[in-house]
């Protein structure tokens, strides 16, 4: 099994900025502009080009960076919504508990909903929902066409 | 451990203790330790298999990035199982590595392994001995792995002709243990048993 290395536990989802260049985001929104390049010794955030296949920035090959920056925008085009305590889910999956009114969520093409600090988390190891496992890129391509 | 996991883990737990599998001691889960990162799990070998009447032990540890990748989770209880190490008690199965999902839990693990106990995989094997007894012969594949149940699991048919072999073995100084394998892995074929420890 891939998966036995150390990871980091970090939530923030670091973006790629063209395939030679690789910065730390300073906040842990998506699409957030960027400050100062950061050395690769100082901050090593840890990416999954597949589901048990986690290298540190460094190890990345420039197909796997190129995967990554795509895997990112395709996250970004997911809506984010506010939970309004009208939802048939009440709790997300991923942390198991309840959505309070006012938490951010993000809502899949499926339209199974978790928090967003949750399922981001979850979408940088595999595009899939966790729940009814539909891939949603698939389901974005889809409703691109039919817009 | 990160947050998300302990907090996880605790209400998987109490989840898995109020279920129907457990009311009917198909499976059971316990806490190793108080920062749940390590849990002991049981499950009970399924009926018409020859794991049935034994119960199994497994090692779960739960890693840090939980749930966004598996529990890491091994056989304690030696078993004989084509998509189960003989050795190490590691298992050969998909949702344990890139088929997991977010929304799975230890509930759906164990049953997982249930389910795995009542239909191996052989092609996608994790003992490669097993697996070619297990296609070549299923018999002699399915009186080995009752033997074993019997002997670690605790299940209920004693193999007599088995143990007697084992006990010309042990007489001539070889480990209980060791000599079990060699004879599960020579189709219980004494004297080839015997050359290949002895060589
Ligand atoms: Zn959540
Ligand atoms: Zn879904």
């Amino acid at each position: 099994m891939g998966n036995c290395l150390k990871r980091s536990t970090t939530d923030d989802i670091s973006l790629l900025r063209g395939s030679d260049s690789v910065r730390e985001s300073s906040s842990d929104q998506l699409g957030q502009p960027y400050q100062e390049p950061i050395p690769a010794e100082d901050v090593s955030p840890v990416y999954y080009p597949s589901p048990s296949v986690s290298r540190s920035v460094v190890q990345l090959t420039e197909e796997e960076q190129v995967k990554i920056a795509k895997r990112i925008g395709l996250i970004q085009n997911l809506p984010i919504g506010t939970y309004d305590g009208c939802k048939k889910e009440r709790e997300c999956v991923i942390c198991m508990v309840e959505f309070l009114v006012g938490d951010t969520v993000r809502c899949l093409p499926c339209m199974h909903t978790y928090h967003m600090k949750c399922i981001d988390g979850w979408l940088m190891r595999s595009l899939t929902c966790p729940s009814c496992l539909e891939p949603v890129d698939a389901a974005l391509l889809t409703s691109y066409e039919t817009t | 451990m990160a947050n998300i996991a302990a907090q996880r883990i605790k209400r998987e737990f109490k989840e898995v203790i109020k279920s129907e599998e457990v009311a009917k001691c198909a499976i059971k889960l316990e806490l190793v330790n108080d920062s749940f990162t390590e849990l002991k799990g049981e499950i009970a070998g399924p009926p018409d298999t020859p794991y049935e009447g034994g119960n199994f032990v497994l090692e779960i540890k739960v890693p840090e990035t939980y749930p966004f990748n598996p529990p890491k989770v091994r056989f304690v209880t030696k078993i004989w199982h084509p998509n189960i190490s003989s050795v190490t008690g590691a298992i050969c199965l998909d949702i344990l590595k890139d088929q997991w999902a977010a929304a799975m839990t230890l509930r759906t693990v164990l049953l997982s392994l249930q389910a795995l106990l009542s239909a191996a995989e052989p092609d996608d094997p994790q003992d490669a001995v097993v697996a070619k007894q297990y296609k070549e012969n299923l018999e002699m594949f399915e009186s080995t792995a009752r033997h074993w149940t019997n002997i670690y699991a605790g299940g209920p048919d004693l193999n007599k002709d088995f143990n007697d072999k084992i006990r010309k073995l042990v007489e001539m100084g070889v480990e209980e243990h060791q000599a079990r394998v060699a004879l599960s892995s020579y189709n219980w074929d004494l004297e080839r048993a015997t050359e290949q420890l002895f060589s």
